[in-house]
């Protein structure tokens, strides 16, 4: 059935909207990555199995409903209950059949499947009176854990394909860009290069054939915002493509997938083939003339096809390198065609732009960085998951108030964030407000949105170390500074973490930096030193003690540190039984002995021990 | 034509002529390892590196590489302010960690000063600067016989799967080009070897010397029109010949006049 | 009207003369290079002046997959670009006259160039075996007689 005007949509909508409304209930199971891992489909499984034996009033199988990441994976398996938002975490499929009798049947509450607020000591019964819940603002996420992303009707419902409608009946290609630019909407990928510009620059190409392209490589380790839009939310990212298309003239679109996102492949190949269906992508969308289809490429696992222009050649079947960008690929892109590049998160984006307007967008964020931005908070933080903030909302909000704090009441130490190419903060550094340009100028940068948290037992050499060996692995290898510099970096690094280095090893590491950051021939190789360069701008004591001192601080580095054991010994067999080199020996109810010539600090003593009576020096 | 500042000085270009053919022009030196007219250039060795700047730019810079910087009016260009010299020196530094033995890499970076590498030699160095020279030749015959494989610090210049390319006509064009002479071939006994495959040699028909590799010769046959029978024999003998067919002629008018 | 450099063999003596600065006037980095024209014995005491006859439809021209022998329409050489030249030998086999040449010493290839247009030979030669000058060029024969 072809929805080929304003009328039709806005009928197809009520429809779809109506029934929902006679599911007087509705089941949310997050099926998002955290869930998922967490066997969250099997408690789907079991929902579908219990209500085609039972007869619940108020509810049937179609109640039930699989989600993309609802946002709380600290808690997850998550169940949902709308519309009441009753919120159950940590939900196992045993758990489904009294969910059924008590909650859906009587109306009664499982306290123990609650959230409990830590400082309050309160249990929480709807997720939007949660602080992780009520500090966000979701617009490009605004779908994701709301909607079955299998289901059209559902992104209909919810206003879905109604911005394109209206673009490409009311508005000419000319007022889109106008309406994107005037939004202040920046490249969500982490570059943040002004959208609306990018797609004027590309329109104004004389050129027969023109692509739109979706990047969903997120390479970053740590990220995982735009694979929760991308199986949660696919038809927001279409649309975005839809849009653009108009805007700037193009017949042909690609979403590049990274291969390590099977589902996202299959979720998006859903969408596009419903949207397909409805006359949404094809020929003489919505009566406008325009002609506009999508198609996946994946990628075949390198962090470096990222990079737009190593993308680019991906797509074409080539290897992926990058080249010279000095002729930019909104010129000369995707076989030398003229080609608009956007990040997931960007294109999900538009569609509200649209719809709510620019000047709704530009009031929120601050001035130069405006709308809001998706993070996937990661490493030693209470309540990691996946949120959305306004710009400008401070570090010390977003690791505290939504993330509440550092767990097993450990210190913070650092903030990683823009992945490989960002830096880590410190905690003096909390109250700078998270945008495009703030946390540049302090040495990091906010990036795809991936932050990492790390504790008082983390070492910032070793964590340097890390992404270092990363970005030597995924470098192409086609250039010299970041080939051959990254890698003598890392080695030098590593010395470090090995207690070999000198202090003139950290001059060369600096001096080295700046040559890989200037001469490298793409952003992988510009940004690669990052880590290294804010970890020893916020850190350089940690380093130095590792080179003068022969001490890692953080107790990491296994050939700096020493396993001890102390008074607290129970003498409970417990390290002795675990060991894997014998290093550890004594009787039971005897305080042990740790011959540490014989250790290899693989710490699964101080694992196992529940006494607190292994001491990393 | 458009002006440049080049080093202080105006100079003119036609728009979008790449830098480093208007430096070399005006007689500048800049390294360029992996620069040869007879290929596209890549932009991967780094060492024509240069700083650029604009009227318009209010003092701000950049550095590019001017193989592939297209010229445009008002640019200002300088090839060896103390930061380029330093980042060549850099970049120099690391190429004799990667490629210890080549001299052709010790006497550029000797050039520049540097006498030493500050870091430890890679493991399994060898004199391959991974220009892609090689590649790119190929590419230009038409035959792309070789590529780099592999990603990062293990990427080598191979055929694929390591085995004989089916590609490769012998031609020697990727081991003339490279810069540091890395690729191995050799003629014996009228048969080449060149990335492990073997190629027989069109030997002369008067002298016996070695001419062509069979397939270079069949490809230029048909790619590029030339008669097959140039190829018979070797270009001593075929001056032989041409002085004897010459000579002939001269005699044979010199007796009709008598 | 041509300019072409004219061969009278029947006037050459074998003194090769025009070998010695043809080799000269190619010197580079302090070392003379190959020549490009060898005085060539037919017959006792009969030579031929062999040189690069800068063929209209050049075979070495047509070989080079890399567009580095190109004529150079004033002087009327077919000139390798040095900086073009891959040294595959291309040309070196395909040249009929065996003209394109290996320069071992400089490590290049080489072909008659007519020195830029004035060819060194024929200003030494003593006995005008040799004549760079304008001619109009008849369709079928290339020898004065």
């Amino acid at each position: 059935m072809r929805v080929d005007s304003v009328t039709k949509l806005d009928k197809l909508r009520n429809d779809y909207r109506k029934l929902i409304d006679t599911q007087k209930k509705r089941i949310l199971v997050c099926l998002g990555p955290g869930c998922l891992a967490m066997g969250s489909d099997t408690i789907l499984e079991e929902f579908k199995k219990v209500f085609s034996e039972k007869k619940v009033k108020d509810v049937t199988v179609e109640s039930v409903k699989k989600t993309g990441c609802h946002g709380f994976c600290a808690r997850g398996p998550l169940v949902v209950i709308e519309p009441d938002g009753i919120f159950y975490t940590k939900v196992k499929k045993i758990h489904v059949a009294e969910i059924v009798e008590k909650t859906l049947m009587n109306g009664e509450i499982i306290d123990k499947l609650l959230y409990i607020d830590p400082k309050s000591n309160k249990q929480i019964i709807d997720y939007k009176e949660i602080p992780f819940y009520a500090h966000q603002q979701r617009i490009s996420l605004r779908n994701v854990g709301q909607i079955d992303p299998d289901n059209i009707g559902d992104y209909i419902a919810n206003s879905g394909y109604a911005a394109m409608a209206k673009a490409l009946t009311t508005m000419s290609p000319q007022e889109v860009i106008d309406e994107v630019s005037k939004s202040g909407l920046r490249g969500r990928g982490g570059a943040g290069f002004p959208t609306g510009r990018k797609w004027a620059t590309c329109a104004k190409v004389e050129s027969d054939t023109r692509y739109v392209i979706c990047n969903g490589d997120e390479g970053d380790p740590g990220a995982f915002m735009d694979r929760c839009i991308m199986e949660g939310d696919p038809h927001s990212v279409i649309e975005g493509m839809i849009i653009c298309a108009f805007a700037v003239g193009s017949r042909e679109g690609y979403i590049y997938v990274r291969e390590e996102y099977p589902l996202a492949v299959i979720n998006l190949q859903t969408a596009i083939d419903a949207a397909r269906e409805y006359g949404f992508l094809g020929e003489n969308i919505m009566g406008s003339g325009l002609n506009f289809d999508i198609k996946i490429s994946r990628g075949g696992g390198a962090f470096v096809c990222g990079e737009s222009s190593a993308l680019m050649k991906s797509v074409a079947g080539e290897v992926g390198e990058p080249r010279a960008k000095y002729v930019r690929s909104v010129v000369k892109g995707l076989r030398d065609q003229p080609t608009v590049l956007n990040n997931v998160e960007s294109f999900a984006t538009v569609p509200v732009i649209l719809d709510k307007g620019s000047e709704w967008f530009a009031s929120i964020g601050t001035k130069k960085s405006t709308g809001t931005k998706a993070f996937s908070l990661a490493g030693k933080i209470n309540n990691t998951g996946l949120i959305e903030v306004p710009m400008g909302v401070t570090l010390r909000e977003i690791i505290y108030d939504i993330g509440d704090g550092i767990p097993k009441g450990r210190k913070f130490k650092a903030v990683q964030t823009g992945g490989p190419s960002g830096g880590c903060l410190p905690e003096d550094k909390l109250d700078l407000p998270v945008d495009f340009d703030t946390l540049t100028e302090a040495g990091s940068m906010m990036g795809s949105g991936g932050m990492v948290i790390m504790d008082d037992q983390t070492c910032m050499v070793e964590v340097a170390r890390y992404f270092l060996e990363f970005l030597v692995f995924e470098s192409c290898g086609k250039c010299v500074p970041c080939r051959e510099g990254l890698y003598q970096l890392y080695k030098l690094c590593t010395k470090i973490c090995e207690g070999e280095a000198t202090e003139d090893d950290i001059d060369l590491m600096e001096k080295l930096s700046k040559t890989i950051q200037i001469a490298s021939l793409c952003g992988l190789g510009q940004s690669g030193p990052n880590p290294f360069v804010s970890t020893l701008q916020y850190f350089r004591d940690e380093y130095l003690a590792h080179i003068r001192d022969k001490k890692c601080p953080g107790g990491v580095c296994r050939k700096l540190i020493t396993y001890k054991i102390n008074d607290l010994c129970t003498g409970c067999l417990a390290c002795i039984d675990v060991c894997p080199v014998k290093a550890i020996t004594g009787k039971k109810k005897e305080k042990h002995v740790l011959d540490t010539d014989i250790c290899d600090r693989c710490g699964a003593c101080y694992a196992v021990c529940t006494f607190d009576a292994i001491d990393i020096e | 034509m458009i002006d440049i500042q080049l080093n202080g000085k105006m100079v003119k270009a036609e728009e979008g002529e790449m830098l480093l053919s208007i430096i070399r022009r005006e007689g500048i030196d800049v390294p360029a390892l992996c620069d040869h007219q007879a290929i596209e250039p890549c932009g991967s060795c780094r060492l024509c590196m240069v700083e650029i700047s604009h009227r318009d730019w209010e003092g701000w810079k950049k550095h590019v590489t001017s193989c592939l910087y297209p010229a445009e009016d008002g640019l200002i260009v300088n090839t060896h302010t103390e930061q380029v010299l330093e980042i060549r020196r850099n970049i120099l530094d690391l190429y004799l960690a990667r490629c210890p033995n080549s001299k052709v890499i010790q006497k550029l970076a000797e050039e520049h000063g540097v006498y030493k590498t500050s870091f430890d030699k890679i493991p399994n160095a060898d004199n391959c600067i991974m220009c892609y020279a090689c590649t790119r030749i190929c590419e230009v015959l038409g035959r792309s016989a070789i590529s780099a494989v592999y990603r990062g610090h293990d990427k080598v210049i191979a055929p694929p799967f390591n085995e004989e390319p089916p590609d490769c006509i012998g031609c020697l064009s990727c081991a003339m080009i490279c810069p540091t002479g890395v690729i191995p071939w050799s003629d014996e006994n009228g048969v080449r070897t060149i990335w492990k495959k073997k190629f027989d040699l069109i030997v002369c028909e008067k002298c016996g010397k070695e001419i062509i590799s069979r397939d270079f010769a069949d490809y230029l046959i048909e790619t590029r029109a030339i008669p097959e029978d140039y190829f018979k024999s070797c270009d001593d003998c075929k001056r032989i010949d041409l002085a004897r067919k010459m000579g002939a002629i001269v005699l044979q008018a010199e007796e009709a006049k008598l | 009207m041509n300019y072409r450099l004219v061969v009278n063999p029947s006037l050459c003596t074998g003194c090769r003369t025009c070998e010695l600065a043809c080799a000269f006037y190619h010197t580079k980095d302090k070392k003379p290079g190959r020549s490009r024209i060898y005085p060539i014995a037919h017959a006792p005491d009969k030579f031929v002046p062999v040189t690069c006859l800068q063929c209209d439809d050049a075979a070495c021209a047509k070989s080079c997959c890399f567009d580095a022998l190109k004529r150079n329409e004033t002087t009327g050489a077919i000139e390798l670009n040095v900086e073009k030249c891959v040294k595959c030998r291309a040309c070196v086999a395909a040249c009929p006259f065996g003209c394109a040449l290996i320069d071992e010493v400089h490590d290049e290839i080489i072909k008659c160039d007519l020195c830029g247009g004035s060819p060194a030979c024929a200003a030494f030669c003593p006995t005008k075996a040799l004549e760079y000058k304008k001619i109009e060029v008849k369709a079928a024969s290339r020898q004065s007689a």
